[in-house]
């Protein structure tokens, strides 16, 4: 493989595993507990951010070309990490502002409602982090100890993807971990009946906050590996619309399965808006995305017809009966209850 | 304060124009119960048709203008029996029905997009001469704007509360099914709920291309947020709650641009729009949201 192969090889897996981890956090919220957060990109931004000041140092760093608040030049991965806790505490917020009184169709458009009022404030207000501009020449981590970074060595590409890698593998696990937990049956049940779902007892809105909360930090995460991959973020990465690139790969690739996330992030963000920087250009520049949202489009409604439950459905649950009140067994034929999905 | 009497000026413009497209955004809600994010790019897509007819066939603006809306009532019509219909029967749950429309707005603006690309445009109008009311100037097209916006509230009125289809409609939209059994074709009532609403998108944004001067093809959905939340700062599916909330967000959006930089304008409408949903969270008019058990 020559180096531009590489460059851009590694470019797509990078891109395919922050997407894959940030639909996991969107799909614990929409796919497991029906909380339809359209301003999702907000987390991605705040990781982003986030990771941009703890790196950048103070802006005074490269002649003050940039201008930021507390700027701070962290190891890795203090900014990551913190980038994380901060897009728990965005979620944390999100929830406490609307999922306590709101339901349903105003929920979602007071979250789209928050990431556009951010959007507009961080265009607007250059001292913050320098407006629609936004920030450039944030440094790429661990350069020291693999000697080299993105744009001079391909072993540090490779690194990279490799770290991406192993923080998926890691986010898989802990999603697995909390959807096949008791506590993933509670949010099911918040998603099918909220109701019936506090009248066992289960407080569907802290449940709900809960997974604005992890959502957020896997989120924020993703964002903070994105941008020291790229190395500069403003305000035109994370447009409204970018948060339903990741509705698409979720409907695509199948809702409530983290397998079939993983497959629609590989399928939409990776190899549909990525993947065509292999192809040879055609017609003018615009051309090309233009199409590429309109097939996204065409994908999104096509799925929701022919097949709304994904390319991998959400498994179907078994759980075994329980024991009748007083030690009674229970008898006869019906040993295992089959929890039937809902569909779409 | 002339300054002030300026910032009203254009906050009237807008206003009368994110009436039209509220109302239009509304109506469609009310009667029909999907709330329809391709709304946006109707909006674009008949200010490039009307471009083409107004600059590349040469047609009169007002007529590229008449043309365009009915084109987008009939492609809405259109959506509705194709796509949106066919999915309702099935089933489809309230937000599978906001994601179909979000994805039919991505396929009609990038189409509109990979069509006519990303250039800015303007019509081949004269500009005429500034008109002075008072001590408020206009110019010739903002003046054009609010009398169509205020002839269309008006008609818009008219319908609702004078005629057969209107009381229809109030009915298909207060309880559906009852409506059928009392022998209203609601099927017929959810097209004309449809065709409307894409007319008015459709007057809204060629209006909003006049007014604006240059347009691309992001010019629906870059207002269809403010349209939003207009929309449901009046309370939604409610036609004056929509007529109140755009006047709201059309004045309070350009008096913010006098305290603080017009930068943070769209902010100002936004946080008044959450600060209502939270204390008020159906709105100022409650009716259908009320009724829908939208929020708590």
């Amino acid at each position: 493989m020559s180096n531009s192969d590489i460059y851009l090889l590694t470019t797509l897996l990078v891109y395919t595993g922050v997407a894959m981890i940030a639909s996991w956090g969107l799909d614990l919220q929409i796919g497991e507990t029906n909380v339809l957060n359209f301003g999702f990109i907000l987390f991605e931004a705040i990781g982003a951010y986030v990771t941009a000041i703890l790196s950048l140092g103070p802006d005074t760093a490269n002649g003050g070309v940039q201008q930021y608040v507390f700027g701070a030049a962290l190891p890795f991965p203090v900014p990551w990490l913190v980038a994380t806790a901060a897009g728990a505490v965005l979620g944390l917020f999100m929830g406490l502002l609307t999922l306590r009184r709101l339901r349903g169709d105003y929920e979602a458009v007071v979250m789209l409602v928050m990431a556009l009022v951010a959007f507009y404030a961080v265009s607007a207000d250059t001292s913050l982090l320098n407006g629609s501009e936004g920030l450039s020449l944030i440094p790429a981590p661990f350069q020291g100890l693999v000697g080299g970074g993105p744009n001079t060595s391909m072993t540090y590409r490779w690194v990279y993807v490799a770290v991406v890698a192993f923080v998926c593998l890691l986010a898989f696990f802990v999603v697995r971990r909390i959807t096949s937990a008791p506590l993933g049956r509670a949010l099911r049940a918040v998603r099918e009946n909220d109701a019936v779902a506090m009248s066992l007892g289960k407080d569907a809105v802290r449940l709900r906050i809960l997974v604005q909360v992890v959502g957020g930090a896997l989120g924020a995460l993703a964002g903070a590996m994105l941008v020291q991959w790229v190395g500069a973020w403003a305000p035109g990465s994370w447009t409204y619309p970018e948060t339903f690139t990741l509705f698409a790969a979720i409907i695509v690739g199948g809702r409530a399965n983290a397998s079939g996330v993983a497959l629609g992030a590989i399928i939409v963000p990776g190899i549909i808006l990525e993947g065509v920087i292999f192809l040879p250009s055609i017609g003018p520049s615009y051309l090309t995305p233009a199409l590429q949202w309109v097939l996204i489009g065409v994908l999104i409604i096509g799925f929701m017809w022919f097949r709304p439950q994904g390319i991998i459905p959400e498994r179907r649950r078994r759980f075994p009966a329980l024991a009748l009140p007083g030690g009674v067994e229970q008898s006869g034929a019906i040993q295992l209850v089959d929890v039937e999905p809902r569909r779409s | 304060m002339s300054q002030f009497i300026a910032a009203t000026g254009f906050g009237i413009v807008n206003a009368g124009i994110f009436a039209l497209a509220a109302v239009g955004f509304t109506l469609q809600f009310s009667v029909t119960n999907v709330l329809n994010i391709g709304f946006g790019a109707i909006m674009s897509l008949a200010a490039f048709v009307a471009y083409d007819l107004n600059v590349v066939v040469g047609a009169n603006i007002w007529l590229a203008l008449a043309i365009a809306a009915v084109a987008s009532g009939v492609l809405s019509v259109l959506i509705n029996r194709g796509i949106i219909q066919p999915f309702l029967k099935r089933g489809t749950s309230f937000f599978g029905m906001v994601v179909i429309t979000i994805a039919l707005d991505l396929i009609v603006e990038y189409a509109v997009e990979a069509i006519w690309g990303p250039t800015f445009l303007h019509y081949n109008v004269a500009a005429g001469t500034p008109v002075t009311l008072g001590s408020l100037t206009f110019t010739h097209f903002q003046l054009v704007a609010i009398g169509i916006s205020v002839v269309g509230m008006i008609g818009i009125h008219l319908l609702l509360k004078r005629t057969k289809l209107g009381k229809a409609m109030r009915a298909t939209s207060c309880d559906a099914r009852l409506s059928k059994v009392c022998g209203i074709r609601t099927s017929r009532i959810h097209d004309a709920g449809w065709f409307l609403s894409g007319t008015l998108a459709g007057v809204a944004g060629v209006i909003l291309g006049l007014t604006l001067g240059t347009f691309s093809f992001t010019v629906g959905d870059q207002y269809l947020i403010v349209i939003i939340a207009a929309t449901m700062l009046g309370g939604i599916g409610q036609a004056y709650g929509a007529m109140l909330g755009a006047v709201v967000i059309g004045l309070v959006t350009q008096w913010s641009s006098l305290v603080i930089s017009g930068g943070y304008s769209e902010v100002v409408a936004f946080v008044i729009l959450i600060a209502v949903l939270l204390v008020r969270p159906t709105g100022i008019i409650s009716g259908v949201a009320a009724d829908r058990n939208m929020a708590a």
